[in-house]
């Protein structure tokens, strides 16, 4: 499915706002948008409906967000965004681990919204319909996420099926590419990526870290001792280029 | 600075509060003697006259015929409606005025020694001893009410000795309950207000959503002239801060009157810079904006107990600042340095701007309320999150051009 075909639930009381979140949802590409004013709404169209993705504000005339989206959850493992107009949801989003996959705070700038949004849909249903969006292509290096194989071609015309070599990513050099490459462009911490590689507990693995990335730029990068694309920023992090 | 305030106007409210308790328990005082005195003027203008033995004894003469009451007494016996008996030394009634007849005419020790104290028969009755003879001069049944009080010497005597505590007791009492009212009143008053802000900035958030919204669009429709999308820009620009001057606010009002709303959690600090330093690196040019970090050997490690959205806010305060006061053309450079000092962690930030003018730096370090102006309230707002998380901070200008900010805070163990 394109990610254009997903069906989106916009829950907010304010009339002008779900017009205006319609409005940019559409120009986005999105032409499946449904609006509920309230939790009875929501409920309806979202028994009826099944949205792919749902974005939920918090305060609504006949209860709050947090439990609609509870109660939502039991039944589905539908993706929620929150659209919070108080500061003080973000503590509780945070705090609550409601397991929600985003939350916005008001005000917000459209494309922040489209931004949000085009990443929760990846990020869920990424695995089974967008397998073609996951080749990392790196110069002459193109990587495969779906099976974590990286192909080497010399000449310019490049098909995977006609490679001069491949190797294999170990699973820590998978878990960091991924990382670099979701956000490919932007400076990751090491905070991020340690994250991202060991979850809980992540501390004191930055030499680790170190280690891996050398290992990885031996894969990826044609001169590892100056990486073209798997820079280092020093003191932050990294960043794919 | 808003803690220090925070403290002198909860110790002024503590005061009036235990001003208004005194207040209160002399006013009940007050009252207790007023009923008193009403009580006894009532009790005078009652006309309650009793004849008493002394009386009866002076107005009594004896005679040959035996005693003789002055005609006037006799009178005022009836008007009191009382009765009177004179008992000689064997115990028998000698002479009686209006003695009522279930009384007998004969009483033993034993009976004089009951009726003493007691009533006589439910009479009350009042003893004179004249010469060797006992006027008893009585009223009717339920006339009067007696008590006797008795009390060992000794705990008299304890009780001399403790009074003084008993009133200390009461004293701390008062204290106790005008620390709670008081309390209970500001945190109510407090809360009201801080309240009253985040419906406001909540119900503002919304239609600026709006604004926003479609100002973005206005500044990207091809079909608008380019004199339009410009206006259109400042209206996004504007609302952007807009946006965060009701997120200060909101802050600022939250952190002056409570600390409850801190959720502290142990962090590491340099994880908070990195993230943010990454953050602002991402969305600049390279050539607006650079960003040095120096962590001090072992420093990489180092927790604070602190909340984590509060700490974000305050480096994303920083750099906003050094953005906004860095020169247009130059790039701005800042350095975040971080190392350990006497279980302290110290942060040190520095930019190669212009540096705060002498004015900036006095309203930074004074501890006057006034209004802070909206071109150092992020830098307030940095002072104020140190400050409610027990630490220090000091704003200054570097040798070499620049200025830079001094934070300290208490670090926590790694488990």
């Amino acid at each position: 499915m394109h990610i254009n075909e997903y069906k989106i639930l916009l829950v907010d009381d304010e009339k002008t706002l779900r017009e205006m979140v319609c409005s940019f949802l559409q120009r986005a590409g999105f032409y499946k948008v449904i609006t509920a004013a309230d939790c009875r709404q929501a409920r309806e169209w979202f028994h009826k409906e099944a949205p792919h993705l749902v974005l939920l504000d918090v305060m609504l005339p006949d209860g709050d967000g947090f439990s609609l989206f509870e109660e939502l959850q039991k039944n589905s493992e539908v993706p929620v965004i929150f659209l919070s107009a108080r500061d003080e949801d973000e503590n509780r989003l945070r705090g609550l681990g409601l397991g929600a996959d985003d939350y916005i705070t008001k005000p917000f700038l459209p494309e922040e919204l489209i931004l949000r949004v085009k990443a929760v849909l990846k990020r869920v249903y990424r695995a089974k319909d967008m397998r073609e969006e996951e080749i990392v292509a790196l110069g002459a290096c193109r990587v495969d996420m779906g099976s974590g194989v990286v192909y080497w071609h010399r000449e310019e015309n490049f098909d995977i099926k006609e490679t001069d070599a491949e190797v294999t990513l170990t699973a820590k050099e998978y878990a960091i590419l991924q990382k670099l490459a979701q956000e490919r462009g932007r400076i990751v911490t090491i905070d991020a990526l340690c994250d991202a590689v060991w979850r809980e507990e992540n501390y004191g693995y930055e030499n680790t870290l170190i280690v891996h990335i050398r290992r990885l730029r031996e894969k990826i990068e044609e001169d590892p001792s100056h990486p073209k694309y798997l820079l280092t920023v020093r003191g932050l992090g990294y960043r794919l280029i | 600075m808003s803690q220090k305030y925070n403290y002198k106007k909860a110790v002024r409210l503590f005061l009036y509060g235990v001003a208004i308790l005194v207040m209160i328990i002399l006013l009940v005082g007050a009252l207790n003697i007023v009923f008193l005195l009403v009580a006894a003027f009532a009790y005078r203008n009652m006309d309650i006259s009793y004849i008493y033995g002394g009386t009866v004894m002076e107005a009594l003469t004896l005679t040959e015929n035996g005693y003789e009451l002055a005609e006037e007494m006799k009178q005022e016996f009836v008007k009191q409606d009382q009765w009177a008996m004179l008992l000689d030394e064997s115990g028998q009634v000698v002479w009686s005025i209006r003695k009522p007849e279930e009384l007998q005419d004969s009483y033993t020790q034993a009976d004089i020694a009951r009726m003493t104290r007691y009533y006589l028969k439910g009479y009350p009755v009042q003893l004179r001893v004249w010469e060797d003879r006992i006027m008893v001069v009585g009223l009717q049944k339920d006339a009067v009410w007696k008590y006797n009080l008795e009390f060992p010497i000794s705990w008299m005597d304890f009780i001399k000795r403790i009074w003084w505590s008993y009133f200390l007791v009461n004293f701390a009492w008062i204290v106790v309950l005008a620390f709670f009212f008081t309390r209970r009143y500001t945190r109510k008053r407090e809360k009201a207000r801080i309240e009253w802000i985040a419906g406001v900035s909540h119900d503002i958030r919304t239609p600026l959503s709006v604004v926003m919204g479609y100002a973005d669009t206005l500044e990207h429709g091809e079909e608008l002239p380019a004199e339009a999308r410009q206006q259109a820009s400042m209206i996004r620009h504007q609302s952007l801060v807009m946006k965060e001057l009701i997120a200060d606010l909101n802050l600022t009002s939250q952190l002056e009157y409570s600390m409850q709303t801190l959720r502290r959690e142990k962090i590491r600090p340099v994880e908070i810079i990195r993230t943010i330093a990454a953050e602002f690196l991402n969305d600049s040019l390279p050539e607006q904006l650079e960003i040095d970090i120096w962590i001090a050997q072992g420093a990489e490690s180092m927790c604070v107990k602190a909340d984590r959205q509060l700490f974000m806010r305050m480096f994303r305060n920083l750099i906003n600042n050094s953005l906004k006061h860095g020169g247009q053309n130059d790039t701005v450079r800042i350095q975040i340095s971080m190392w350990e000092e006497t279980r302290k962690c110290r942060i040190r930030y520095a930019d190669n701007g212009v540096g705060y003018s002498e004015e900036i730096l006095h309203r930074l370090c004074s501890r006057k309320k006034g209004t802070p102006g909206n071109d150092i309230h992020g830098l307030q707002i940095v002072k104020k999150i140190i400050l409610a998380h027990g630490g220090k901070i000091r704003f200054g200008n570097c040798e070499e051009g620049g200025s830079y900010c001094l934070m300290e805070i208490r670090r926590e163990r790694m488990n």
